[in-house]
């Protein structure tokens, strides 16, 4: 009786310890977010006083710019990494509430189209990385990991796909940090390579979506170029991102057929496991508002409600990526990845081309 | 075995963010439709 008595207070006030814990990271993600916010405008608001020809640096590229600075230059005091974790959090939460701003005839639209041609690049990935895996030698799981991250949905992926698979820890860490370092590049030269062949936003937001790998680095390549590009790259890493369980499960059934994998016993289940649930809140939000359950006024408050939200995920993307930390994993991963994602790049990118003749995007 | 629990915890924490951010994305968007939080800035 007395240990139960002494037990629930401490496993309470131990609840509340660790939901403090990520106040502090969280902070440091919200002071980097208005920091950029302020650099956008302040810095747009002096060159246009001065007649600068100025390039408009807009929020998400300063977000990101400052957490790469303290990342790369300072160590992160361990009270911060906590928070700063939470920011795949705050993605997924931008993203259901992004749903606000598709009627459900623009998500069976673009949604339709981008399943169409997720279904094409998975395939495609998935065939050129293992090629290139085995050309390179390296180890069978590993391929099998910087497959999936490469054709579905970057770390979740890789995570997910790790325990089915039976991957070593190693496999799993070579296959994220490359995945995690291409998407930084990605960055830079997705927006930069579109400016150049001058393509619109929705055949920019659609390559971005495919072609970028981490949800949050598409999201931000997305928005990077403009609004309604990055909208549209979230719909198209979406319906990549839900596909993430038939991949996993053929991958699983695969290595259990050698015996180095356990067997999936129920698929169905299995398949329900593996789907990120955020997508049925963003279809849900979507459905509310072509029903229309809100005004105008209230779905530009849930619009802006999901920047706040992305404005965190760009900040924590920025003080995530480590490139001390990535150099450390070694040379060949890396090579792979990179060769097969700029590969995947132009694939999607013709993909994107050839969908823009077909359905004029 | 060990590898196998942090596998278990990472992906049922993993499977509990998403739900944690479908139950708050939610919960605001009751709040905006019933004038709880209005006009939200940018």
């Amino acid at each position: 009786m007395a240990t139960s008595t002494t037990l629930i207070p401490t496993k309470s006030a131990n609840s509340v310890l660790n939901a403090l814990s990520v106040v502090p990271g969280i902070i440091l993600l919200a002071m980097i977010g208005y920091a950029a916010k302020l650099l956008e405008h302040s810095v747009n608001a002096y060159a246009k006083l001065h007649h600068w020809v100025f390039p408009n640096i807009e929020y998400v590229l300063w977000a990101i710019l400052i957490g790469l600075l303290i990342s790369n230059t300072l160590t992160i005091p361990k009270v911060l990494q906590l928070g700063i974790a939470t920011y795949e959090f705050w993605l997924k939460l931008g993203i259901v509430l992004l749903g606000a701003r598709f009627v459900l005839a623009d998500v069976l639209k673009l949604g339709g189209i981008s399943l169409a041609l997720v279904v094409i690049e998975i395939t495609l990935s998935l065939a050129l990385m293992t090629l290139l895996g085995k050309l390179f030698k390296l180890k069978p799981k590993l391929i099998s990991l910087l497959a999936i991250g490469s054709a579905v949905c970057g770390v979740s992926a890789i995570i997910a796909a790790k325990g089915a698979i039976d991957a070593d820890d190693e496999d799993s860490s070579f296959a994220i940090a490359a995945i995690l370092a291409l998407g930084a590049l990605a960055l830079f030269t997705f927006p930069a390579i579109a400016h150049g062949l001058h393509m619109n936003d929705t055949s920019y937001g659609l390559w971005a979506g495919l072609g970028v790998d981490n949800t949050a680095e598409a999201t931000a390549a997305g928005a990077l170029y403009s609004d309604a590009a990055g909208k549209v790259a979230v719909l198209a890493k979406t319906a990549r991102n839900a596909m993430i369980g038939f991949v996993v499960l053929a991958y699983a059934i695969y290595w259990s057929s050698r015996g180095q994998a356990d067997t999936v016993s129920n698929k169905a289940l299995f398949l329900w496991k593996k789907f990120p649930k955020f997508i049925l809140g963003f279809l849900l939000i979507s459905l509310l508002v072509s029903f229309h359950a809100f005004n105008k006024a209230q779905i530009t408050s849930l619009g802006n409600l999901s920047k706040w939200a992305f404005l965190l995920t760009f900040a924590g993307v920025g003080l995530r990526t480590n490139f001390r930390e990535m150099s450390k994993q070694g040379l060949r991963p890396f090579m792979v990845g990179a060769l097969g994602e700029i590969l995947i790049a132009c694939l999607t990118l013709g993909l994107v081309v050839g969908a823009n003749r077909i359905w004029g995007l | 075995m060990a590898a196998e629990k942090s596998t278990l915890s990472k992906e049922s924490s993993a499977l509990s963010l998403d739900t944690w951010a479908v139950i708050i994305a939610l919960l605001l968007a009751m709040a905006v439709r019933f004038d709880v939080i209005k006009n939200v800035p940018w």
